[in-house]
C-alpha cells in the first residue's frame, strides 16, 4: 500500500515534470510571453508616475513664475523624497526600463499659467489630483506600500491646503 | 496575529491616540485665544466624535474598548500658546501614525477608514504647523517646542 502510493507520487512527479523537459529542448520561446507585472510592482509603478508628473508641473510653473520659488521649493523638495522612497520599492531587473515612457510625459503637455494666482490654484488642483490617484491603488498594495501611498497622498492634501491659502493671498 | 485580532489591536492604538487627543486639546485650549482657540474647540469636539466612533466599532467586533486614562503625560511642558500650538501639533501627527495603522491591515474598507483619518490628521497638523511633511504619520518629527516664547506669551489669554 505504501509503496504503490510512493509509486504513483514518483510516476505523478515525472509526468508533471514532463513539459518542463520538452521546453527546455525548445529554449527561450517555450517561456511565452513575459509573466504580468506583480500587484505592488504596478502600484509603485503608477505612483512614480504620478509624483513624475507633479513634479514637471513644479518645474513648468517655476519656469513661469520664478516669484513662487519661496512658497513651492518646500513642497517640490517633498516631491522629489516621494519619488525616492517609491523607488526603492521597485526592484528593476538590472538593464530594464524602470517604467513605461508613455506615462510620464503627459503632464508636460498643459502650459503653466503665468500669473501667480493662476499658476498657485493649477498646482493646488494637482496637488489634490495626485492624491486621489494615489488613494485608488490603496486596496491593491501590499500592507506597507499601502501605508507609504496613504502618507504621500495625505502630503499632497497638506500641499494642496498650503498653495490654496497662497492663492488666496494674493 | 488573526486578521480579527490584528484590525482590533489598530482600532486600540487610534482610540488611545484619539482619547490622548481629547485630553491634550483640553490643555492647549486653555492657553490659546481668538481663532486659534476656536480651531482648537472644534478639533476637540472632532476628536470626542472619532473616539466614540473607534469604541463603536470596537464593541461590534465584541472587543473591550481601552479605557481613557484620567491624565496623560504631556510631551513637554504647555505654559503659554506657543507650546499650545506645538501639542496640538504633536496630537495630531501622532493620530496620523495611528491611523496609518489601520491602513496596513487587509480589510479594504478599514485601510481606506484610516487613509481618510491619516488624511484629516495630517491636514490639521499643516494647519498648527504652518508648513508641511513629506510623510505624515510615517516620519515622525521630534516634538519641536515652541521657538519664539515672546510672540507665545504676548498670544497667551
Amino acid at each position: 500500500m505504501a509503496r504503490d502510493t510512493t509509486r504513483r507520487r514518483v510516476l505523478a512527479a515525472a509526468t508533471a515534470a514532463l513539459p518542463l523537459a520538452l521546453a527546455g529542448c525548445r529554449g527561450i520561446a517555450a517561456l511565452g510571453s513575459p509573466p504580468k507585472p506583480a500587484a505592488d510592482v504596478t502600484v509603485a509603478s503608477d505612483a512614480i508616475a504620478v509624483e513624475r508628473q507633479l513634479i514637471a508641473r513644479y518645474g513648468a510653473v517655476l519656469a513661469a513664475v520664478p516669484g513662487l520659488a519661496p512658497t513651492l521649493r518646500p513642497l517640490l523638495a517633498q516631491h522629489h523624497a516621494h519619488l525616492a522612497l517609491l523607488r526603492r520599492r521597485l526592484i528593476v531587473p538590472h538593464g530594464g526600463q524602470p517604467l513605461p515612457a508613455s506615462r510620464v510625459t503627459a503632464g508636460g503637455r498643459a502650459p503653466a499659467p503665468g500669473t501667480p494666482g493662476a499658476a498657485l490654484g493649477y498646482l493646488r488642483d494637482a496637488e489634490d489630483a495626485a492624491a486621489a490617484a494615489l488613494l485608488a491603488h490603496l486596496a491593491a498594495a501590499p500592507p506597507s506600500l499601502a501605508q507609504l501611498l496613504a502618507s504621500i497622498s495625505a502630503s499632497e492634501a497638506t500641499h494642496a491646503l498650503i498653495l490654496g491659502t497662497a492663492a488666496r493671498q494674493r | 496575529m488573526s486578521a480579527a485580532r490584528a484590525e482590533i489591536a489598530a482600532l486600540q492604538g487610534a482610540l488611545a491616540a484619539e482619547d490622548s487627543a481629547v485630553y491634550g486639546y483640553g490643555v492647549a485650549g486653555a492657553h490659546l485665544t481668538g481663532a486659534r482657540r476656536a480651531a482648537a474647540l472644534r478639533n476637540w469636539v472632532a476628536h470626542e466624535n472619532a473616539r466614540d466612533a473607534l469604541t463603536g466599532m470596537l464593541a461590534a467586533r465584541g472587543a473591550q474598548p481601552v479605557a481613557a486614562a484620567a491624565a496623560y503625560q504631556l510631551p513637554f511642558p504647555v505654559h503659554g500658546a506657543g507650546a499650545a500650538v506645538s501639542l496640538a501639533t504633536v496630537l495630531e501627527d501622532r493620530l496620523c501614525a495611528a491611523y496609518l495603522g489601520l491602513v496596513g491591515l487587509a480589510n479594504p474598507a478599514l485601510r481606506a477608514f484610516g487613509a481618510r483619518a491619516a488624511r484629516t490628521a495630517a491636514l490639521r497638523a499643516a494647519a498648527w504647523r504652518g508648513s508641511t511633511l513629506a510623510f505624515p504619520g510615517l516620519n515622525l518629527p521630534a516634538p519641536v517646542r515652541a521657538a519664539a516664547p515672546a510672540a507665545a506669551g504676548s498670544a497667551a489669554r
